[in-house]
């Protein structure tokens, strides 16, 4: 069995907010990615998944919990944590002004690849995602195609051990969609252990080894897709999903005027935990998991 | 310290920077080419304005000229710009009415200036003389101030020769021989000038090399996306801020270098030659000549300028999300800096140790001592000792900023006063991250 790259436990974020006081973004979640594996997190928007991943990249600090990367801690020993992790999101943006090459090699040598293999190292990455013809075009010159490439490129340069991709297709048409899909194949190919998140189902079923649903910042169930159909007698994941969520707000209704402390119900998957009863409903994650529009997105419908 | 990945960070930023239009030109070109230029087409125009006045003839008629002072005729001739029309005084009776006439003419442009004689030879040569002019009219003045000369002039010769002719010499009738002795140099009175302009000029150029960098290296990266990516690097936050702080206060202090450098040349080849007339008492022109003792002090004074007010104007930037936020955000520390400059630009104050203790105004006046070669060590190691506390306090501050989440994400919604209101105000309970 391939090791351990990536343990989550407990780990919980709350913000604060004026108008709305403390919201509990994530909560308790627990999993752990390995080497070779495309591990998904797969919650509709405002679920916090991009929160959860932001805390193990050392963005933000979790409220409570642990998350190490190969061991290392997020809250104590963020630099190697970040050191061994590519992190790729629609939010993390290049800078316009340098060169494909520039920054490339800025990315490596600052995340400590070693100085005298990195102008090597460069060049493989360059020929690898095919960037030879714009390596020395600035950055706002390209297409978001392009961008998108250095994108990936820049997140792997250093030749991280772990992989975190936050909704990376939101945003591409189809062609580079399916690009983008086909390198994080190769890249498990290559033994990284990568953390994906996405609110399209069709993606999730295509390149993740295990998915956890994730809702209102509690992961609902665990496990891979043979798994996750066998415990719910459904199929299609997006059917798979709509029990999950939809089963947990119709249990949500039931418990709510219930008192902290009432009995437990059993977990309803494989690997899944019921919310606390009793415990108010967390209201939608950080803003920037604010609703976005998507194609067969996981927004929760009513069963029908 | 991680001093690798400080200096690549740094590195990157300049080179970015390089590559940006707006800090091109707020940072190099403007520091760089506004005083040459502005120098060169206020030279050209005081020549092309001079030159016109020059150039004009004036038109003037003179009445009632003595004999023995025909000296005036010659001197305007000879100087060959005049045209002059000479009439006999007018009759007795119709004095007014040719006066009248005068005025019309100069009224209406047809003449530029009048001289009328009305002799009184009491004592003989005396005359009373009445100079019209119009004083709306440039041409008017011009010819005016020509006739005055010639007046002059021939009045002093006339004197002379009554002295003479005595057995005087000039100083027994003239009561004062006045002997005017400036014991400044020409290049003393460069320094003055000097001392003047470039501090002002030079902490205006030193807070515009450092806004656009403080903004686009936090509020920009917020805009742009970046600051994620950034903050992604295996490196610990605070090097990342070190070495945007490093780039903010490069370009601060590179811009008031090459603005102190461009005001220099520009004063040697502009206004010197403009200038030439106020030379010193030693006979030499006016020289804008900078003691070398006072090029290690204006470098330390741009380090000085450039690192506190890079570090103030990024404190202020951390909270925007976007640019447009951060320039009204720092705006009115520009105008703080910039505000008691100009107001204590008086050649007057005195560089006391107590104004040496205020951020700043210290760096001015350290400045205006060092261009006229006039080093005050102790006011020197109070004011590099009052801008190093005032510059750790300013890093200080943002450590404690940017290590809050909030701030350091862009989720805060306000400013540092907001911040620092929450932080240290009355309510602690709106304090909570």
């Amino acid at each position: 069995m391939s090791a351990v790259q990536v343990e989550v436990q407990g780990l919980s974020k709350n913000f604060f907010d004026q108008s709305r006081g403390e919201i509990e973004a994530v909560r308790e979640v627990d999993f752990e990615c390995r080497s070779g594996e495309i591990f998904g997190l797969l919650g509709a928007n405002g679920a916090g998944k991009t929160t959860t991943l932001r805390m193990i990249s050392t963005v933000l600090q979790p409220t409570a919990g642990t998350a190490r990367v190969l061991g290392h801690d997020v809250a104590s020993d963020p630099v190697e944590v970040r050191r061994n992790l590519g992190f790729y999101s629609a939010s993390t943006a290049l800078y316009p002004r340098l060169t494909a090459r520039e920054t490339l090699t800025l990315f490596a040598r600052v995340n400590k690849y070693p100085a005298e293999r990195t102008k090597n190292r460069v060049e493989e990455t360059i020929e690898r995602f095919g960037l030879g013809d714009y390596a020395g075009a600035r950055i706002e010159k390209l297409s978001s195609g392009m961008k998108q490439k250095v994108s990936i490129a820049r997140t792997v340069v250093h030749d991280p051990p772990v992989l975190i991709f936050d909704e990376p297709t939101v945003g591409l048409d189809v062609l580079n969609a399916l690009d983008l899909q086909k390198a994080i194949q190769e890249l498990r190919e290559d033994g990284k252990a990568i953390l994906f998140s996405t609110h399209i189902m069709s993606e999730a079923e295509r390149l993740c080894d295990r998915i956890a649903i994730i809702d209102k910042g509690r992961i609902r169930a665990t496990g891979d897709l043979e798994g996750l159909r066998a415990a719910t007698s459904k199929h299609y994941l997006e059917d798979i999903f709509v029990h999950y969520v939809a089963g947990n707000d119709a249990a949500e209704q039931e418990t709510a005027p219930q008192e902290p402390g009432a009995p437990t119900p059993p977990p309803d998957s494989i690997e899944g935990r019921g919310r606390t009863p009793g415990a108010p409903a967390p209201p939608p994650a950080s803003e920037e998991d604010a609703p976005r529009s998507g194609d067969r997105s996981a927004t929760p419908r009513q069963p029908g | 310290m991680d001093w690798t990945a400080i200096r690549l960070l740094y590195l990157s930023e300049l080179r970015s920077a390089m590559r940006e239009r707006s800090v091109l030109i707020n940072g190099i070109l403007i520091p760089l080419l506004m005083y040459p230029l502005m120098m060169w087409v206020m030279f050209s125009g005081i020549l092309f304005v001079t030159a016109r006045f020059e150039s004009f003839a004036s038109r003037v008629e003179i009445a009632g000229l003595p004999a023995e002072h025909r000296g005036i005729l010659e001197r305007l001739e000879e100087d060959g710009r005049t045209e002059i029309a000479e009439v006999d005084s007018p009759p007795a009776g119709a004095a007014a009415a040719y006066r009248e006439g005068i005025e019309n003419r100069l009224l209406a442009g047809e003449l530029d200036a009048a001289l009328i004689f009305e002799a009184s030879n009491d004592p003989p040569g005396n005359a009373a003389v009445s100079l019209l002019s119009n004083g709306s009219s440039d041409q008017s003045q011009t010819a005016r101030s020509r006739l005055e000369r010639a007046l002059s002039d021939e009045r002093a010769a006339w004197l002379d020769r009554i002295a003479e002719d005595r057995g005087l010499a000039g100083a027994e009738w003239q009561v004062f021989d006045v002997r005017s002795n400036n014991l400044a140099t020409g290049r003393e009175m460069g320094q003055f000038v000097m001392g003047m302009m470039i501090p002002l000029f030079f902490v205006i150029m030193i807070a515009n090399g450092c806004l656009y960098p403080a903004i686009d290296s936090t509020a920009g990266e917020r805009e742009r996306n970046t600051w994620e990516t950034t903050s992604t690097l295996a490196t610990r936050r605070i090097h990342i801020v070190t070495a945007k702080y490093l780039y903010v206060a490069t370009m601060g202090t590179v811009a008031g270098a090459l603005n102190a450098a461009a005001m220099v040349v520009s004063f040697r080849s502009f206004l010197g030659p403009l200038l030439a007339r106020l030379g010193g008492g030693d006979g030499s022109g006016l020289a804008f000549e900078l003691p070398w003792g006072s090029l290690p002090v204006l470098l330390l004074t741009a380090v000085l300028l450039g690192a506190l007010i890079g570090a103030a104007m990024m404190i202020l930037a951390a909270f925007a999300r976007t640019f447009k936020e951060g320039q009204s955000m720092v705006t009115p520390l520009y105008l703080l800096v910039v505000f008691p400059v100009v107001v204590l630009n008086d050649p007057s104050l005195e560089f006391t140790p107590p104004l040496a203790a205020i951020p700043v105004v210290n760096v001015v006046l350290l400045l205006r001592q060092a261009i006229a070669g006039n080093l005050l060590w102790l006011q020197l190691g109070i004011a590099v000792l009052a801008n190093a506390a005032a510059i750790a306090a300013c890093l200080w501050l943002a450590s404690r900023v940017l290590r809050v989440e909030e701030v350091a994400t862009g989720a805060f919604e306000g400013n540092l006063f907001k911040f620092l209101r929450q932080r240290f105000g009355r309510r602690p309970e709106e304090a909570r991250p």
